[in-house]
């Protein structure tokens, strides 16, 4: 068992850390932003004399344990002037301090975008961080600023194409990132099937994915962890920002209720109804809103809590034939504890759900199906010294799973009322996460966390002849749902299944000088929820199941290596990064799997196994009124399920093809070639640019090898699956924003962003559709594509 | 029913989309024999009408040409209780090209004795066997007869679906309760639904059916429903999720869908052999003997 081993390793680390002894005081408190009382994320406190520093948490919480003397310490985050402090270190000390913005009018210098800046000497890697301020220059379709698709101007993330719900990361499932809004999971993170996304960018702080070498303090998806914390609100102040867009208009309100100590924010953000209206000549609704809501309240210098809430709805509906209302609503509460000036601690009490409702009045019925999860949480982050930082948790989630209701819409209807059987699970797990500096070249983070997943009893329970609930026919070749030979009612306080997984993770950075470092990292994560989703992007009444009797864990095994250079004191960087991932247990679908209204989903399912390799570069410029960066990603990504081994029936072992005969198959993200390239460019203080640039190799699809007729019908008849592409995807988006002398000396402050989407006005294929032409006869191959050149113009304000 | 929900979305996006023909070029690969065997029962009538189109497989942009067999016949009986892979008397039907070159078989009219299938023979549970030789292979088929019960009613509705020129047919049925049953419904201009009972067990049924094809007052459309067991049910269901899926972010993944024709040459015993080794020995298409009502109704 070598996990046991590392673990006694970790235990004995740890030991000879505690025994060590010199006379040490700690400095520690609070950063924040002077205007109003912002926590700040991310700001760097060096100490110069030691050459050591640390950077603030989530909570804007730092400290820092040295030895007594003198030193000076220098507090720095992009876009605020520095601070720097003389302290004489003889007992611990606390010491919040108050950046305040680097005035407009003087940035005649533009400051560094520090925090998105590489540290080459941290261990982490694979994590790309995002300002919310650059996110809103970077140019989307239709003005709407848009963290998601931010995303995907960095290497390693890619998605389906414009209307697509959800992202890729180094050639994985959009179903395989953790998404986190102030700790809470976020599980579907699109409005209007993937035109935009669910998070209201003034409500947002601060961004982060990290796509490997991902902290044992997360867990529960294999992909990645998009982290995203929303801001607390102005205590000093009460400001308004907003927006008018072409497609949706957005206001937020924040303020003290009691100054210096309780602050509000409320922002809520909605399209105009019926989107789509003047593309029907038929009565129709098309919208979505959301809510972002947050209440700060600092009690003392060792105490604040925090309550938070989103929540987002879309409603589609056609003549009131067809009624489709979907979204996420997430509350939570935190309480931030110092239990001394070395010992933060939070806890996190989240109720997260997201609801899927349709009718369809000309079949009769209603359908309501999602799923809800409580979630406690409870982190600590010990600072023993400068070395040395151990934070450690433990976070249990209990899910219920709705899979789909059926009720007749009324009296006349046929349908009969149906409640699929819920199913309900319980996710626990423990984590220690060290962040150590061994010796000045070489810093190490290891963690491990242990998470348990009980599925629990459910109403009813299928049993299946062999324990399997899918048949292959060896005759027809095909995979076929078998026939349960009995149900079973286990009790909700059974345990029908359970799982245990000890994930390792080790991250190390070697600074080989001043300028030129290499990173290592080894994860391990496993994931307990699978999306049922059997389209190359999910939609979203896709529903989440949890592992259980039928159904394994994913579990992944990536190995990252990186070589990281800062170029002319920082100026330029350079990022090279070779990943490596293996995925076990991924779940394929038989063929025809129908996914929706499914009380038997297993029968439709088989555990196959997924892998994905590749290089990412990226190329960063920091500095100057030009800034920006190219990225580079090539990779691989490709699945497989085999046919399972051989079972004896009656007398005979039953061979199997497997799906796709059992080949390697290419995912629907593999992209080959991946390029983002993203500019900046600040011509004065009232005009900046930006524009940005996209290539993707195309999506893997089918083509049909041949036709025949059946009854009539025209079929397209395929070969081995995804071994054709659609075309390569690219465009070009450019935007230019204006800010208006007279916002000078005044409290209202304006912009105005123009951009037009796609200039070149590329029609990139969201599909190559082959059919019949209904007047000709004639079989013809149909491209859709989703927007070409789309112009628009924004408004932003605040006061 | 519930599988058509993102084919609504995907019309959301047609709408703010736009579609044009482009060229595509195709991987191609061997042709492969495809049997179009569906024989609808009406049982009012003296006898099953046997017909079997046989064509060759294409590339996609080429039109589908008839191919001649060397042989073709139907054996069909009740199976036997104890070994079901015997019938307890077998009949056969000996089929013919009905013209030349035209690719269908019917019942040899020059054979000894009479080769048509009597629908007063046909009883619930009869197997039907196909054997066909084809440029030197030999393929076999079976299936089971399936019943149906009748339409109650068709009318027409008045609601509209995305567009005011949608017609809308409102059918209706009454599920044969206690049994998991599978229904086809044949909406004439190539216009199928494939439907089970997992939510109307034992119920009448009345449900909406929208027209793809733009239809106008005076047309006259024949609706019908066809028995199916589950194997035929799942093909219809794959075949028509083929031909009707529009692809692009919500495209399912292609399958080939494989119908219940196989290639058995060389193979001495049809009952105990597996196709894991020679996964492309198969002919596309079908082979179901299913009881079908129609109705008519005149557009208004």
């Amino acid at each position: 068992m070598p996990n046991i081993r590392s673990v006694l390793f970790l235990v004995l680390l740890l030991l000879s850390f505690f025994s060590f002894s010199q006379q040490r005081f700690t400095i520690s408190g609070t950063i924040t932003e002077a205007s109003s009382n912002e926590t700040l994320i991310g700001v760097t406190v060096a100490i110069s004399e030691l050459k050591t520093g640390t950077t603030t948490n989530e909570y804007g919480f730092y400290s820092i344990s040295l030895p007594k003397g003198d030193y000076e310490v220098v507090v720095s985050y992009l876009g605020f002037k520095d601070i720097s402090q003389k302290i004489s270190l003889d007992a611990n000390k606390k010491i919040n301090f108050k950046l305040t913005e680097e005035a407009e009018q003087l940035a005649e210098v533009i400051v560094s975008e520090d925090v998105e800046r590489l540290d080459i000497r941290k261990p982490q890697m694979s994590v790309n961080a995002l300002k919310v301020q650059t996110i809103k220059k970077i140019p989307v379709v239709l003005g709407e600023a848009d963290v998601i698709k931010s995303l995907l101007l960095l290497p390693g993330v890619t998605s389906a194409g414009e209307a697509s719900s959800g992202f890729n990361v180094r050639g994985g499932a959009a179903d395989q990132n953790l998404i986190l809004l102030d700790e809470a999971t976020i599980f579907n993170s699109s409005h209007l099937f993937g035109f935009f996304s669910v998070f209201n960018p003034d409500a947002i702080k601060d961004i982060k994915l990290f796509k490997g070498g991902i902290p044992s303090r997360y867990g529960g998806r294999v992909s990645s962890v998009l982290e995203i914390f929303q801001r607390e609100g102005n205590s000093k102040e009460t400001k308004f920002t907003g927006g008018i867009g072409a497609v949706a208009s957005r206001l937020l309100i924040e303020g003290p209720i009691i100054k210096d100590r309780t602050a509000f924010l409320a922002g809520g953000r909605a399209s105009y109804a019926h989107l789509f209206l003047p593309l029907f000549d038929v009565n129709n609704k098309a919208y979505f809103y959301d809510v972002n809501t947050k209440i700060s309240h600092k009690i003392n210098d060792n105490n604040s809590i925090y309550l938070s809430g989103y929540f987002g709805r879309d409603v589609f509906s056609i003549n009131d034939n067809f009624v489709n209302v979907y979204g996420n609503a997430v509350g939570n509460f935190r309480w931030n504890h110092l239990f001394s000036d070395k010992l933060f601690s939070n806890l996190s009490l989240i109720y997260s759900d997201y609801f899927y409702g349709l009718e369809l009045d000309f079949v009769g019925f209603e359908w309501d199906s999602g799923i809800q999860n409580f979630n406690l949480k409870y982190d600590l982050k010990h600072y023993l010294n400068d070395k040395l930082q151990i934070n450690y948790g433990l976070n249990n989630i209990y899910y219920v799973f709705n899979p789909g209701k059926i009720i007749p819409n009324s009296p006349e209807s046929g349908i009969v009322e149906d409640q699929l059987t819920k199913k309900y699970a319980n996710e626990a797990a423990f984590y220690v996460d060290i962040e150590q500096k061994v010796t000045e070249s070489l810093s190490v983070n290891y963690g491990l966390r242990v998470s348990h997943f009980n599925r629990l009893g459910q109403d009813e329970l299928f049993v299946y002849q062999n324990n399997q609930p899918v048949v292959f026919d060896p005759f027809q070749l095909v995979y076929t749902e078998a026939t349960p030979i009995d149900t079973i009612n286990p009790g909700r306080g059974t345990n029908l299944s359970s799982f245990t997984n000890l994930e390792p993770r080790v991250s190390l950075a070697y600074t080989l000088n001043k300028r030129n470092s290499v990173k290592a990292s080894y994860t391990r994560l496993a994931q307990y929820l699978h999306l049922l989703s059997n389209t190359s992007s999910p939609t979203p009444l896709d529903v989440w199941t949890p592992s259980g009797p039928f159904i394994e864990p994913q579990l992944l095994d990536q190995y990252a290596l990186g070589y990281f250079r800062n170029i002319n004191n920082g100026e330029y960087s350079l990022e090279v990064e070779g990943f490596y991932k293996d995925i076990e247990n991924r779940i394929d679908y038989i063929d025809g799997a129908d996914l929706i209204a499914n009380d038997a989903i297993e029968q439709v399912i088989l555990n196959g196994e997924a892998r994905a390799y590749g290089l990412e570069f990226l190329l960063r410029k920091n500095e100057g009124r030009f800034q920006g960066w190219v990225a580079y990603t090539i990779s691989k990504s490709e699945q497989r399920t085999p046919g399972r081994d051989p079972v004896v029936d009656n007398g005979r072992s039953n061979l199997e093809s497997g799906i796709n005969f059992g080949e390697w198959y290419n995912t629907p993200y593999d992209k080959t070639h991946d390029i983002a390239l993203y500019g900046n460019y600040d011509l004065n203080n009232s005009w900046s640019f930006n524009s940005n640039f996209i290539f993707q190799t195309g999506q893997p699809t089918n083509f049909p090898v041949g036709q025949f007729e059946f009854e009539g019908l025209v079929v397209p008849f395929f070969g081995l699956r995804n071994q054709t592409r659609l075309p390569n995807y690219h465009r070009l988006d450019i935007a230019a924003t204006f800010k208006p002398k007279k916002n000078k000396n005044r409290n209202f402050q304006s912009e105005w962003v123009f951009s037009v989407y796609n200039i070149y006005n590329r029609m990139n294929a969201a599909s190559i559709n082959f059919r019949q032409n209904q007047d000709t006869g004639r079989n013809e191959a149909i491209r859709t594509s989703i927007f070409g050149i789309v112009p628009s113009v924004t408004y932003n304000f605040k006061f | 029913m519930m599988k058509k929900i993102p084919y609504y979305f995907i019309l959301f996006f047609l709408t703010l989309s736009c579609e044009d023909v482009i060229e595509v070029n195709l991987p191609s690969t061997e042709s492969k024999l495809v049997v179009d065997a569906l024989f609808r029962v009406d049982v009012a009538e003296e006898y099953v009408p046997v017909e079997v189109k046989t064509t060759v497989t294409t590339s996609f942009f080429e039109q589908s040409e008839p191919t001649q067999l060397s042989s073709a016949i139907i054996f069909y009986g009740i199976p036997l209780e104890d070994d079901p892979s015997l019938f307890e008397e077998v009949f056969s039907s000996s089929l013919a090209e009905s013209e030349p070159g035209s690719g269908i078989y019917i019942p040899d009219p020059n054979f000894d004795g009479d080769q048509r299938i009597s629908t007063s023979i046909l009883e619930p549970g009869m197997v039907f066997q196909l054997i066909i030789e084809h440029e030197g292979k030999r393929y076999f088929a079976t299936t089971t007869y399936v019943t149906v019960p009748p339409i109650d009613n068709i009318e027409q509705g008045t609601n509209t679906l995305f567009d005011e020129e949608d017609i809308e047919i409102l059918v209706t049925f009454t599920d044969v309760p206690d049994i998991e049953n599978y229904y086809i419904f044949d909406f004439d201009f190539n216009e199928f639904l494939a439907l089970d009972d997992q939510f109307i067990d034992g119920q009448q049924f009345e449900f909406s059916y929208f027209y793809d094809k733009s239809l106008e007052p005076g047309d006259e459309v024949e609706i019908s429903i066809l028995g199916a067991d589950q194997p035929f049910f799942n093909y219809m269901d794959l075949l028509l999720e083929q031909t009707e899926d529009t692809g692009g972010v919500f495209e399912t993944p292609a399958a080939t869908v494989r119908g219940n024709v196989f290639d058995i040459t060389g193979l001495d015993n049809i009952n105990i052999f597996d196709n894991v080794e020679r996964p492309e020995s198969f002919a596309l298409g079908y082979f179901a003997v299913v009881q079908e009502f129609k109705q008519s109704i005149t557009i208004e």
